[in-house]
């Protein structure tokens, strides 16, 4: 795509501007970027709501339209998230998933967790985890024809079992 | 150690290292309670809550060799809660807002804790030099002993639940403030800068004052706190950051070998100045500081008393006027802030 304020070189950077509610999108040679007075590559925090609103991609609801869904322990609703840019509860991330999810697409690129599972709240999950890859090797092993090291892993998955109360095995 | 000396303590990040560009390293960890409202959305007594809930649980050095001591910001005038800005311990909009909401600091200020910021929990460990992971190793210490105590918010597919979907995931943002005035003078700051942000990281000015990056210090940061884990995030930063800082030196390089007597002169003006002047503004201070730093990383001139980074962060208004326990209006400042600078550049 070609840079649309010089219409000479190809666009490289893409930017969502919000004015007067309006939002819209822009694509900028690396040159016309730098140049124009509408952005900047420094980053500011303050103008992180706005173009998140832009991100969410969401109109505020008319008064014709029926009464959205909102967050039953906080009480809030998506449309009031896309306003303050920010969520409610935690359980906002629950009741909200799909329309967050093309926003965590775009914020983040896409992808599941991969970080730091909390030691305590998360001792279930990682034991699942756990399990999860100990199966994975069993498999690879019997494919593998491997059948004394898979004997080995089958063991080490029942004794997880039984000292975790885990998820039991398919057998 | 009274709220005072506290205040006035040389930060741990301000220390000098061998490091000639990258002045220190931060990485804070964003932490909600699970059964709370995030910040926005508290009223006063659900605020006060979890004040009182965190503050108890961060003060509590059981067991461990921390030792935290709690502000809350309610108790702190506009020059206290300046200096805290000034010296990265809290965030301006921690500052600038109201209700129960505080920091739990080290004394050495390894640690600043916020709380009641944008998340219930603003863990933050802020180390001189590049020390990334070391930084984030402290951090996580810190976040483990918290989690024995706290329930915080988490779930499998989105790790760490933020007010702000833009930390989700670890909570992680690792950032690095490096010095990089051979490549503002020589005019070539834009073109990296601008290629750091194309690799998926954040570049923002010392005090994030628009696009202007006063004392040509720069912080650098990732953006991606999801789908990437806490040990790609951080050596994607610290593989970025050598890359600047190998740009930064050889445009020092270039400086040297081109133009030695306009370098030479560029940086003994500044010693000059600073030895001698009678009213400094705090962007002049700046921007004289950063041209003096380079002349003693090159050689070129004798070491002061102290480092760069405390001149520039004691020379702030905030931490001007606390150092010298009075307020003072914007002349009276250029002139104690001169007379400040003289003394310790002597």
């Amino acid at each position: 795509m070609l840079c649309q304020h010089c219409k000479q070189k190809e666009a490289i950077m893409q930017f969502f501007i919000t004015e007067n509610g309006k939002t819209r999108e822009v694509h900028l040679c690396e040159a016309c970027a730098k140049n124009t007075q509408e952005v900047s590559f420094v980053f500011h925090p303050a103008i992180v709501p706005e173009f998140l609103q832009a991100l969410f991609g969401f109109n505020a609801p008319t008064k014709d339209q029926p009464a959205e869904m909102t967050c039953p322990k906080c009480g809030i609703s998506f449309s009031q998230i896309t306003q303050v840019g920010k969520l409610g509860c935690s359980t906002c991330y629950e009741t909200f998933e799909k329309q967050l999810e093309p926003l965590l697409r775009r914020v983040h690129g896409g992808g599941q967790n991969v970080g730091k599972i909390p030691a305590r709240r998360g001792a279930d999950l990682r034991n699942r985890l756990e399990q999860r890859k100990l199966k994975e090797k069993l498999q690879a092993l019997i494919q593998q024809e491997a059948f004394e090291e898979a004997a080995v892993v089958r063991d080490q998955i029942r004794k997880f079992e039984q000292s975790k109360g885990g998820e039991k095995s398919e057998s | 150690m009274n709220r005072k000396e506290l205040l006035l303590q040389h930060s741990a990040w301000m220390s000098e290292t061998d490091s000639p560009v990258v002045i220190s390293s931060r990485v804070r960890l964003a932490r909600n309670l699970d059964d709370f409202p995030f910040p926005h959305g508290l009223n006063s007594e659900g605020a006060a809550q979890v004040e009182k809930t965190v503050a108890q649980v961060l003060v509590d050095n059981e067991g461990n060799n921390v030792d935290l001591i709690y502000i809350p910001l309610t108790e702190l005038n506009t020059i206290e809660q300046q200096v805290l800005v000034e010296k990265h311990l809290i965030s301006p909009s921690l500052g600038g807002s109201t209700g129960a909401r505080g920091v739990a600091l080290a004394p050495d200020h390894r640690y600043a804790v916020m709380v009641n910021e944008e998340d219930h929990l603003r863990i933050q460990v802020l180390l001189p030099g590049n020390q990334l992971l070391e930084s984030h190793r402290l951090a996580t210490a810190l976040d483990d002993r918290l989690e024995a105590k706290l329930d915080f918010a988490y779930r499998e597919s989105q790790g760490y639940l933020t007010s702000c979907p833009t930390n989700v995931g670890t909570g992680l943002r690792a950032s690095v403030m490096v010095h990089l005035p051979g490549l503002v003078i020589t005019k070539q700051v834009q073109q990296v800068l601008g290629a750091v942000t194309r690799l998926g990281l954040a570049v923002r000015g010392l005090y994030g004052e628009g696009s202007q990056a006063f004392g040509h210090i720069y912080q650098i940061s990732n953006q991606i706190t999801l789908g990437k884990s806490e040990e790609d995030i951080l050596s994607h930063l610290d593989a970025v950051t050598g890359q600047i800082v190998e740009h930064e030196l050889q445009a020092r390089d270039l400086l040297r070998q081109q133009t030695p007597v306009l370098l030479e002169d560029k940086v003994w003006r500044a010693r000059g100045t600073l030895q001698n002047a009678r009213l400094l503004s705090s962007e002049d201070a700046m921007h004289l500081l950063s041209h003096d730093r380079l002349g003693t990383d090159m050689g070129l001139l004798p070491k002061t008393k102290d480092c760069f980074a405390t001149l520039i962060v004691d020379t702030r208004p905030g931490c001007l006027q606390y150092i010298l326990d009075r307020e003072l209006d914007p002349g009276q400042r250029d002139q104690e802030r001169a007379r400040l600078v003289r003394e310790r550049i002597a």
